[in-house]
């Protein structure tokens, strides 16, 4: 049987894969894909714990609502980096660093 | 003209003592445009008149006036400045005005085209002025500040001729000299004012000068007061052994020695000791009388010999200051005033003469082109032919200064002569050995005087010169001469040729003597003197006119008179080497102790200051920056967090959540 643990480790494994891609990618898109599975990791998480919620499906509702606004996030993001690449004809993070003292 | 004859006295007597130093500012001020010296002549002339008819006729043998004001108060004692008019300081008053106008006048003629004309002038009236103010102070304070005044106007005066060496060692010499008097003078007013508590007059003495407060219960405090203003006295009337300066103030212009080193200045301390007369006790009056002596017989030996005509007469000069003083101490200090007032006029023409031939004879020497030294009388002799009327009033003040019959020396010394055996009889013993001192002198007086117009106006001219062109000096300064010759002669003081009690300045002041009169020697002592005069004045016309002198002109007593005792190089070899000494001692203990003290304080300091410097720059300064430094390189290091990357900055924050879930996990 495939018990929540399961799910919650599958979970957590592509939290890290998110988070090492955030981090690690030297190219915005990449980064953007590690939000991308972030999100999905804790989509996953709401389904998964959606099973102790069988008269409202309340997991399965946030899973599909979390989808729709990770889509939407997904376009802000494209349209900053194409802002960010139009500015610095970059889209490297590792080169875009104004924030420096 | 009521208003102008109605002048107080007080306010006259001001007057002549202001003018004169009118007449010094304004020259002052015109500086090189004041040669003619009218404005001091005018001065003295207006001073005079004042004093004369406004100040001496309502004053002498009249009501003696005072006046006061405060001049400041230290503490709860007020110092005062004022007028003070009796017949002592009436008299001197016009004594100094006219010795002063004569020797003004005589000046301009003698002293004409002298480079430095304007300045002479200016310290003549100066002097004047200081002199004049001297005579009627009724403070001693004031005195002693009019006492100062006519020493530095003395001071300027000797050194008036200041680019010849003698003048600016003499001025000097005379200046430190007075020092010493001066010392002694302020140290008795000091007594006075710590035993009184005041320094005026009127306060001490009463009007007529007789000492008011009897509660003298320090009398050996007065004895030093007493003292210490003889000293003061000693010093400008150049008494033994502080004679010194005297002679060699002779090195002023021969107008001034007669004004002040002659007649008005030198005096001054017979007019102070007549002041204060009834401050001395017996005590004080001896030693009074035994320097005077001193001075006296001391004075006169040197005159002996001496071949400088001025000179001769400075110590002539002395030696009467010496008998002024032997008055005053036997207590008779009316016959000390009295010969004051006939020496003044007799010495200053006597000044005045010699300056007339010095004049002459510096004429002579200029035309011929001589070494000679014009007041040398060796080089003089015979000048009776070219100078006659110069002679006959110089012949005249020398018979004065003799004492001879008819003259006004006759009835002074006589008044000191007979008064000192009259006190001597009285006390008796040692005390006779100064009247026969004082007659001995008196007799000197009249040998060494008959010398000096014997080897000047007799005999022949003892400078080789092919033609001499000397000649009668100008009646401006014969007149001034005559004047004084007139005055020198019996009849200005007294009617009666013969007795001095008859005379006008006796009879102004009431002296008390403290011994009896004895009436035969005042037959035999002037008598005998008279002779004595002439017996020496025939060895005189024997030795200086005939040229034969049997004396040997080298002995060893010859050269002790000449010398001046060898009073100077004592003084020399003791005073001054001895100053030199402790002063090159003082410079040396300066030099080295003091400075040296002080210098190594310097160095020791620059020490201490070098190292604080390093504690400063290596430990506080490196404490300071070393902490700075670390501050720097912590913000440096944590500067580096700051580098601007996005992803940085994210791993950093889930580093810091990471730490704080793994702190909670744990606790």
């Amino acid at each position: 049987m495939i018990s929540i643990t399961h799910f919650l480790v599958v979970s957590a494994i592509i939290f890290s894969i998110g988070l090492y891609a955030i981090i690690a990618k030297r190219n915005a898109i990449m980064i953007l894909v590690g939000i991308e599975l972030i999100i999905n990791a804790a989509i996953l998480n709401f389904v998964a714990f959606g099973r102790y919620d069988k008269l409202n499906y309340g997991g399965q509702v946030f899973a599909l609502f979390a989808i729709v606004l990770a889509a939407a996030a997904v376009a802000v993001g494209l349209a900053i980096i194409l802002a960010v690449y139009r500015k610095y004809k970059t889209i490297n993070p590792d080169n875009i660093t104004d924030l420096q003292d | 003209m009521t208003a102008i004859a109605n002048i107080s006295p007080i306010t006259a007597a001001i007057w002549v003592v202001l003018l004169p130093l009118l007449a010094f500012l304004i020259q002052a001020i015109l500086g090189k445009r004041a040669k003619s010296g009218n404005i001091a002549l005018i001065a003295i002339i207006l001073s005079t008149l004042l004093s004369g008819v406004f100040v001496f006729a309502e004053i002498w043998k009249g009501i003696p006036r005072s006046v006061t004001y405060p001049w400041f108060t230290i503490g709860i004692s007020t110092f005062t400045v004022g007028v003070l008019l009796n017949n002592l300081t009436v008299l001197m008053q016009l004594l100094v005005c006219i010795i002063a106008l004569p020797v003004h006048i005589y000046s301009r003629a003698y002293m004409k085209g002298d480079p430095g004309i304007h300045r002479y002038w200016m310290y003549l009236s100066l002097f004047c002025f200081a002199m004049l103010g001297l005579s009627i102070s009724k403070n001693l304070f004031m005195m002693y500040i009019f006492w100062e005044l006519v020493g530095f106007a003395s001071y300027l005066l000797i050194g008036f001729w200041f680019t010849k060496e003698s003048a600016v060692q003499a001025n000097k010499k005379a200046f430190i000299v007075n020092r010493i008097g001066d010392l002694g003078f302020l140290i008795g007013i000091a007594i006075l004012f710590s035993v009184y508590g005041t320094l005026d007059l009127v306060e001490l003495f009463g009007k007529e000068g007789r000492f008011l407060q009897t509660l003298v219960d320090q009398p050996g405090l007065i004895t030093a007061a007493g003292l210490c203003f003889f000293l003061g006295a000693m010093a400008k009337s150049a008494q033994f052994p502080l004679h010194v300066w005297l002679p060699d103030a002779m090195e002023g212009p021969t107008a001034v020695s007669s004004l002040i080193h002659a007649a008005t200045m030198v005096a001054a301390g017979v007019f102070l000791l007549s002041a204060v007369f009834p401050l001395f006790n017996a005590q004080v009056l001896l030693v009074i009388a035994l320097i005077g002596v001193i001075t006296a017989a001391s004075a006169a030996f040197f005159a002996l010999t001496q071949t400088d005509i001025k000179k001769i007469l400075a110590f002539s000069t002395i030696s009467q200051l010496g008998f002024m003083m032997v008055a005053i101490g036997i207590g008779a200090w009316d016959a000390a005033m009295f010969h004051l007032v006939t020496h003044a006029f007799f010495k200053c023409l006597l000044f005045l003469g010699a300056g007339a031939v010095i004049h002459e004879m510096a004429h002579l020497k200029d035309s011929h082109n001589l070494q000679i030294d014009p007041q040398n009388i060796q080089q003089m002799g015979g000048l009776k032919a070219y100078m006659p009327k110069t002679f006959i009033l110089m012949a005249i003040a020398s018979l004065s200064l003799a004492g001879f019959p008819l003259t006004s020396g006759f009835l002074s010394k006589d008044a000191i002569l007979i008064s000192t055996y009259e006190w001597a009889i009285h006390h008796g013993g040692g005390y006779l050995l100064i009247p026969i001192v004082m007659t001995i002198v008196s007799i000197l007086t009249a040998f060494y005087i008959g010398r000096l117009i014997f080897k000047v106006f007799f005999g022949k001219f003892r400078t080789a010169v092919p033609q001499v062109s000397i000649h009668e000096a100008g009646n401006s300064m014969l007149l001034p001469m005559a004047f004084l010759a007139i005055c020198s002669l019996f009849f200005i003081f007294s009617w009666n040729p013969i007795s001095y009690h008859h005379a006008g300045v006796f009879q102004g002041f009431h002296v008390a003597y403290s011994f009896h009169e004895i009436h035969s020697l005042h037959i035999i002592i002037p008598i005998g003197l008279s002779l004595a005069a002439c017996i020496a004045w025939f060895i005189g016309w024997k030795w200086y006119v005939k040229q034969q002198y049997p004396l040997q002109a080298d002995s060893t007593l010859m050269r002790f008179s000449y010398n001046q005792g060898y009073i100077n190089t004592f003084y020399q070899l003791t005073v001054v080497e001895g100053s030199l000494r402790l002063a090159k001692a003082a410079y040396w203990f300066d030099k080295t102790i003091i400075d040296g003290l002080v210098n190594g304080l310097g160095r020791f300091t620059r020490m201490l200051s070098q190292v604080s410097a390093w504690i400063d720059t290596y430990l506080v300064d490196g404490l300071i920056n070393s902490l700075a430094g670390a501050a720097y390189y912590l913000g440096h290091l944590l500067r580096w967090v700051q580098n601007g990357r996005l992803q940085n900055y994210l791993g950093f924050a889930f580093t810091v959540l990471l730490i704080g879930i793994i702190y909670l996990i744990f606790t």
